[in-house]
């Protein structure tokens, strides 16, 4: 097997004294990415995501740490001997060369014959929807397809580890979309490990099979997209996350009480007394009255009312705490702005942290 | 507001005539006076005399010869300095950047006289004087800030990212060099070049310095004519000089023109192929 392993690598500022512990630009991550895994690193700008991607790469110096492919021990090789792609932000082609050209690039520094490695790029071209472009120059593409092109060229020559590094973050939404849905079906196809950098978090969610959220340097939660979403294991990765009903409290005998007195109920999970923090997903409110078994009441007033995709996102005050939820049309054009709305959550769906 | 381009381009047109074509009419009409003097507007007899001197003399061929020479091996040797010396000032964390910089750039601040008065007790030691050798190195210190500062520029204009997407791609230095940096310089080389050739052509004084007389260049041959001998001989060198000057940039102009074409041929045929 060819799994990539990143072993306590780390990467420390450079001007900063070294002994000084918050010099660290990249805290140790140890990662372990299985051949063929669509791997996602998700976080907000400047958490180190990049510097892990390029520490990846090799085009920066850890500072600690080593990287393996499968049993081979590749930290001190230079990237270019690495046998990784890796696909930028921007497409990068080279702009005096055509498009066929800039695809067999990779072939043509492996000193493959020129028919071959032509040949290859065509291919691979196809593969992109790309076809027939081949004689064309870069400047002559629109982003997309430029995009694409980038696409094809990091995988002509069959790369171990795919790198890739928000490729689709300068596209429209539309274009992203369909790139997402070509790389996803071209990952799958040539069954090549993708590690993939985004702050997009439906991007993550809709290409990856586990999803790595980072934040201040360091590695927070790994998981999939539904484990990061329904047991996010700190605050942080949930209001990353979209989660923003977070309502700190104590739990004791089995009965939560919220510290700013909205919430109050009993608890089925088997949980340790203690300070908890109880987390909302807004899936899991819905506007209705009464009693339901497994469900908590709680009554507020409607500050906010958005239209978005077929429903409406509702931000509701109750107490303190302000909830956010989304409630269909229907529902949505019984209440208004200012006007006081009863809330049930489901007490199955909510989901209880410890910090 | 609609006239204005217009009213700018007119004058632009003006001052074109007066100081680039205005300037030469003189000089074309004393290279083929017999005399010219004061009070005539103009000369009162014509005569190829000085062309025919001129164009005659072998020393003007060679010279011609001498100064192209110099000035293509200068430039040569810039290119070879700047590259580095810009790659490293742009892309590395130079400690004491400046004081590289005012090294570099100081040639152009300081005359040139200075430096080359020393360098000439240093060069006489060394047995490069007279030599076509020491007129090069004398050149270099001229000619060096304006290559530097164009291929400076181009560094800076260049992401380290395209360097960084041609390792991803298994480039090594050597190909990398070649296929991403050096495409992308071109342009800022062939303007340092450019430069570097008119200055190397324009030097007198160091020339004449350095090469005491034995390494004959055009301004070399031109000066004593200028300065008292014959002004219709000396018209004529400086037309012979200025058409030289300006055939090296057209010249250099084509090839990067060339160069440019021979890389987009692929898509030209292509596009032949399918009117």
């Amino acid at each position: 097997m060819s799994d990539l392993r990143i072993i306590d690598i780390e990467k420390r500022y450079q001007a900063v004294q070294p002994k000084n512990d918050a010099s660290f630009m990249l805290r140790p991550v140890r990662l372990s990415i299985r051949e063929g895994e669509f791997f996602s690193l998700l976080g907000p700008s400047g958490c180190g995501k990049t510097t892990l991607l390029k520490l990846v790469a090799g085009l920066l110096q850890a500072d600690g740490g080593e990287i393996w492919v499968g049993g081979e021990n590749l930290t001190n090789v230079p990237p270019e001997s690495r046998r990784f792609a890796m696909v930028f932000q921007q497409s990068l082609l080279f702009p005096h060369k055509t498009i066929e050209d800039n695809v067999a690039f990779g072939l043509k520094m492996q000193k493959v014959g020129k028919k071959q490695r032509l040949k290859a790029a065509r291919d691979m071209l196809e593969q992109v929807g790309l076809a027939g472009f081949g004689n064309r120059f870069p400047d002559e593409l629109s982003g997309g397809q430029q995009q694409r092109v980038a696409l094809a060229r990091a995988l002509v020559a069959n790369p171990r580890v795919l790198l890739m590094d928000e490729p689709f973050s300068a596209l429209d939404p539309g274009l992203r979309k369909e790139m997402r849905e070509l790389l996803s079906r071209i990952q799958k196809d040539f069954r090549v490990t993708v590690l993939f950098v985004t702050h997009d978090r439906d991007e993550a969610f809709a290409l990856s099979d586990r999803i790595a959220v980072m934040g201040d340097g360091q590695l927070r939660q790994v998981g999939s997209a539904r484990d990061l979403y329904e047991r996010p294991e700190t605050t942080a990765v949930a209001s990353f996350l979209g989660l923003r009903n977070i309502l700190s409290g104590v739990l004791k005998n089995s009965r939560f009480a919220s510290s700013d007195g909205t919430i109050e109920t009993d608890v089925t999970k088997q949980l340790t007394d203690g300070a908890y923090f109880m987390v909302i997903r807004p899936e899991a409110i819905k506007a209705a009255e009464g009693n339901q078994l497994g469900h908590v009441s709680v009554s507020g007033i409607v500050q906010e009312l958005k239209y978005g995709r077929g429903m409406y996102s509702l931000k509701v005050n109750a107490g303190n705490q302000l909830l956010e939820c989304v409630v269909t049309t229907t529902q949505a054009e019984k209440t208004a702005v200012g006007e006081p709305i009863n809330l049930l959550v489901d007490m199955e769906e909510v989901w209880f942290l410890k910090e | 507001m609609k006239k204005h381009p217009q009213l700018l381009s007119l004058f632009a047109f003006i001052a074109l005539i007066i100081f680039v074509v205005v300037p030469f009419v003189p000089l074309i009409l004393s290279s083929v006076s017999f005399s010219w003097r004061w009070p005539d507007v103009l000369p009162e007899s014509w005569s190829f005399r000085a062309w025919e001197y001129v164009l005659n003399d072998g020393r003007t061929w060679q010279a011609v010869g001498i100064s192209l020479w110099i000035a293509l091996i200068v430039t040569a040797v810039n290119i070879l300095l700047a590259l580095p010396a810009a790659n490293a000032l742009v892309r590395y964390p130079v400690r004491g950047r400046w004081l590289f910089e005012a090294i570099i750039f100081a040639p152009i601040i300081i005359p040139p006289f200075i430096s080359v008065m020393g360098i000439h007790l240093t060069f006489l030691r060394l047995g490069l004087t007279e030599t076509v050798l020491g007129v090069v190195l004398a050149h270099i210190a001229p000619t060096l800030p304006y290559m530097f500062r164009a291929v400076m520029i181009s560094y800076q204009t260049l992401s380290a990212d395209w360097e960084d997407q041609a390792r991803m791609l298994g480039a090594r230095a050597l190909p990398r060099f070649f296929h991403v940096v050096l495409p992308h310089l071109l342009p800022g080389i062939l303007a340092g070049a450019s430069l570097s050739v008119l200055i190397s052509l324009s030097q007198y004084l160091i020339t004449f310095i350095i090469g005491a007389g034995q390494v004959v260049t055009l301004p070399i041959l031109l000066f004593p004519f200028v300065s008292g001998g014959d002004p219709g001989i000396a018209s004529a060198y400086s037309l012979l000089y200025a058409a030289i000057a300006i055939a090296a940039l057209v010249g250099m102009d084509a090839a990067l023109k060339r160069y440019y074409q021979l890389n987009k041929a692929p898509q030209d045929l292509a596009k032949g192929g399918k009117p």
